[in-house]
């Protein structure tokens, strides 16, 4: 953001115009283009989840031969189609519906995913605001959604969508914690709360050949970002945690009586929130855009390709996941987070300090 | 505790044998598949073979066709067909001479000279149930299914499927359509019976 402003400043015909009104207009470009990178995430991860999960099942996917009413070669123009489709769509609101907060609830998940993309590091320089307290902005304001889900789920007037947004909001609150005790194993180790920090803090070498990377950093660490991840596929409710959407036991769970252009709002959630889940994943265990040869390939496009890279990995890890595992029980799940991963994460805590104390 | 442990390596072994085996089928995902392009691909069509050792034994249940040059317009067809989805009407014409403005052709291939003009040809396959039952009585082998021994006159069509179901009658009188008025006979004076006398 300073560095747009910075290069606004420097060009001669913009010299006129009040900071103020510059301001806006690079605060609306940068809007704008934050909207477009999670749009066109959304159009491809779909293409590509509905390919994987096709070839994981022996099926060949979105396909298309020919031109004319074909959805073009593999398929390739499936999903802007299927975009196509939604915003052309009849937008229904059922009749008892609360239309207030049916209407309002899409866009409360939106932004609750939105907004927490000013605070992720694409590279050395692509980074809207670099807060003091970025981690603990991003763990905030992705938290927000869940309100969106709640609202989504009572005022649909629906009882599948109310024990979908039940269901929801126990899962995302009991996770939420040994996420949040994951990610301070990292923060112990950095001492800031500042996204660049944190991935400067990885650089180098560790052991001799491994990066420096705090997934390698030391056994906790190791252990802390395989919990750290699952939490976040538990938080964004991704397959083997969907239970707020369980297609076959809730229909669509919150989103049931959703369709047309705010669905469409529901799943561009979902999917900026699968690439959130694998940048915070990637920036705090894996060296964000840190190449894993230290010093070499270090340029600040490498830096984009190297972090695209790993965020776009752990999505194709959650697309895996998500075609391999059958979900979980409401109570399974409740035992997965409080007794298994909240314990572990608490040793990890304490692991982490002696391991710190005793190197240092 | 034990239990807790062996619970959570059980979890993880097994979750990874999962993992294993979904990647696998990823990997090979240029070999296995099963999907078939439908309209570009099809599965091969079985061999006919029900046991029989007649070769002119027309079983192939695809869709009817008729060589109506050969036909003679004898309606046995007609009378065979147990659902009465065939229906034709003639005019006499006279006897073995090509009509040209009526696509009209004298002798059929098996030599008979036509007395008949087949005005109406029309085979309904949305109402049809595939018996067959139409293709033995003719006299000149001119109606049959298509494929199978008949292929050589007829590639098969199994998968006639249209929008509109009047589409599925199937016309094949080659009257041209402003002829067909003038080789329709004027309809029959019905006669009048004085009752009363
Ligand atoms: S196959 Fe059977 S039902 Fe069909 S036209 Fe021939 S006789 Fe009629
Ligand atoms: S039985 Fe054969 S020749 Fe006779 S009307 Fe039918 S198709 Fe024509």
């Amino acid at each position: 953001m300073e560095l747009l402003l910075q290069k606004f400043s420097e060009v001669s015909f913009l010299s006129g115009i009040p900071s103020a009104l510059l301001f806006v207009f690079a605060a609306t470009l940068i809007a704008v283009s934050l909207f477009m990178f999670v749009a066109v995430n959304a159009i491809v991860a779909v293409y590509a989840e509905r390919k994987i999960s096709a070839f994981m099942q022996d099926r060949l996917g979105p396909m298309g031969q020919g031109v004319g009413l074909h959805a073009g070669k593999w398929g390739l123009l499936q999903t802007v189609a299927d975009a196509i489709k939604l915003l052309i769509k009849e937008d229904i609101i059922p009749s008892l519906a609360d239309r207030k907060l049916f209407i309002l609830a899409p866009f409360i998940l939106f932004i609750g995913a939105f907004i927490v993309f000013v605070g992720i590091p694409f590279n050395q320089h692509i980074l809207v605001a670099d807060f003091n307290i970025g981690v603990f902005y991003i763990i905030a304001m992705s938290s927000i959604g869940v309100i969106g889900i709640i609202l989504a789920g009572y005022g649909s007037n629906n009882k599948w969508a109310l024990y979908g947004a039940m269901r929801s909001a126990a899962q995302i609150i009991s996770y939420e914690i040994p996420l949040a005790l994951s990610l301070l194993t990292v923060i112990m180790l950095v001492g800031s709360l500042k996204m660049q920090d944190i991935i400067i803090a990885q650089h180098g070498l560790i052991w001799g050949i491994l990066p420096n990377w705090f997934i390698f950093n030391n056994p906790f660490t190791f252990i802390a970002f395989f919990i750290f991840f699952i939490s976040g596929v538990a938080e964004v409710n991704r397959t083997p945690f969907d239970l707020p959407e369980a297609e076959s036991e809730l229909v669509a769970g919150f989103h049931t009586e959703y369709s047309g252009m705010r669905w469409a709002f529901f799943f561009l959630a979902e999917y900026a929130n699968m690439f959130i889940v694998a940048a915070m994943s990637a920036i705090l265990f894996l060296g964000g855009w840190q190449s894993p040869i230290p010093g070499y390939m270090d340029s600040p496009a490498w830096g984009l390709f190297w972090f695209m890279g790993k965020a776009i990995f752990l999505i194709f890890v959650m697309m895996w996941f998500r075609w391999t595992f059958p979900r979980l029980r409401t109570d399974q799940l409740m035992q997965m987070c409080w007794k298994y991963f909240l314990p572990i994460s608490f040793i990890n805590i304490l692991g982490v300090g002696l391991w710190d104390l005793w190197l240092n | 505790m034990i239990r807790y442990f062996s619970n959570i390596w059980q979890s993880i072994t097994t979750l990874l044998i999962g993992l294993r085996i979904t990647l696998v089928h990823l990997a090979k995902a240029r070999k296995g598949i099963v999907t078939l392009q439908y309209p570009e691909e099809r599965w091969p069509r079985p061999e006919r073979n029900i046991g029989f050792s007649h070769d002119s034994y027309n079983v192939i249940r695809s869709r009817l066709h008729v060589d109506i040059d050969d036909c003679i317009g004898c309606l046995k067809c007609v009378r065979a067909c147990p659902v009465d989805c065939i229906h034709i009407k003639t005019v006499k014409v006279e006897k073995g001479t090509d009509i040209l403005e009526a696509n009209h052709i004298g002798i059929t291939s098996n030599g008979t000279q036509k007395r008949l003009l087949l005005t109406r040809f029309d085979i309904d396959m949305s109402e049809c149930c595939y018996c067959n039952l139409c293709v033995y009585p003719c006299p000149e082998d001119c109606i049959f299914m298509t494929g199978g021994p008949n292929s050589s006159k007829q590639e098969i069509d199994y998968e006639f499927s249209e929008y509109n179901r009047s589409d599925l009658i199937y016309r094949f009188a080659k009257v041209p359509k402003d002829q067909v008025e003038k080789y329709t006979p004027p309809p029959k004076e019905k006669v009048k019976i004085d009752v009363a006398g």
